[in-house]
């Protein structure tokens, strides 16, 4: 009797191991997605060192004191 | 030490592939790449159970493996096992992430009408996969890893053991245990709709 109701559960899994193979089948992913993937992966990133543009404003500072000392001596050399 | 890329034009197969990527040669991920991403992508599609979602979290696991490349060490185990691994700590976290959402169903994505069948079997037939995946889904993560890669994969128990970590014994007494729990969501899933109905 035991076995009997064993028999029924083994056939009873073997007919869900039939479905499970029936219904999980293997689906294709979207190929604009995996070329862009892969595209994106072998891409290797390149780092652009920037020019720190608290320079610029340094240098900017310094030509106007330069002018501006300029501008003065001509200034005094005409007063004179 | 950081490794060097590498640069030799050395012709890539299944047996270098994983040394020249973990060398930092990109053209062997890529190898590596187009080998895995159809499996992984089926495998976080069917546990999901959202296209848009696959893709995002596919991405992830790729551009995670490319990040740690370098310090992969092989240890006989295939490269794909390492994947999945990824791909099942990427699925906890988007689960838990995304517990009050929403999630689409999966059932209204794959199913595509067969030409020629009558509309009553179609309904039919459909019912019976939205059945059985929401039975899936509602498994434990490390059954639904089992009966995926067996289905999806037709991996042998040995092969899933590697991936899962577990003993060949371990891994048969699970997919056991898997389809008794999966038969009684089934049944459960069943009186719902008899009750519903």
């Amino acid at each position: 009797m035991a076995d009997g109701i064993d028999q029924i559960n083994i056939n009873n899994l073997w007919g869900l191991e039939d479905k499970l193979s029936k219904v999980l089948r293997p689906v294709t992913p979207d190929p604009v997605f995996v070329d862009s993937l892969k595209l994106k992966l072998s891409r290797t990133p390149t780092v652009l060192l920037e020019q720190s543009k608290r320079h610029f404003g340094l240098a900017a500072i310094l030509v106007g004191l330069l002018a501006g000392l300029l501008c003065y001596w001509i200034y005094r050399k005409i007063q004179k | 030490m950081k490794k060097k890329p590498v640069s030799v034009c050395a012709e890539i197969n299944d047996d270098n592939a994983v040394k020249l990527a973990s060398d930092g040669n990109s053209e062997a991920f890529s190898y590596l790449y187009e080998q895995n991403v159809k499996r992984i992508y089926n495998y976080i599609y069917y546990r999901i159970g959202s296209e848009q979602d696959a893709e995002d979290l596919t991405a992830r696991v790729f551009h995670r493996a490319f990040g740690h490349i370098g310090s992969y060490e092989e240890k006989g185990v295939p490269f794909s096992a390492w994947l999945y691994r990824i791909a099942h700590n990427l699925i906890a976290n988007w689960h838990r992430d995304n517990f009050r959402r929403k999630e689409v169903s999966l059932e209204d994505q794959i199913d595509l009408p067969h030409h020629g069948d009558l509309p009553e079997k179609m309904v039919e037939r459909n019912q019976e996969k939205e059945m059985l995946l929401k039975a899936i889904r509602n498994l434990s993560p490390d059954r639904q890893q089992l009966i995926l890669l067996k289905y999806l994969e037709d991996l042998s128990n040995a092969e899933i053991a590697v991936i899962m970590r577990r003993t060949e014994g371990a891994i048969k007494s699970l997919y056991h245990r898997s389809l008794i729990a999966l038969r009684e969501e089934l049944e459960k899933n069943e009186k719902y709709h008899v009750m519903e109905k």
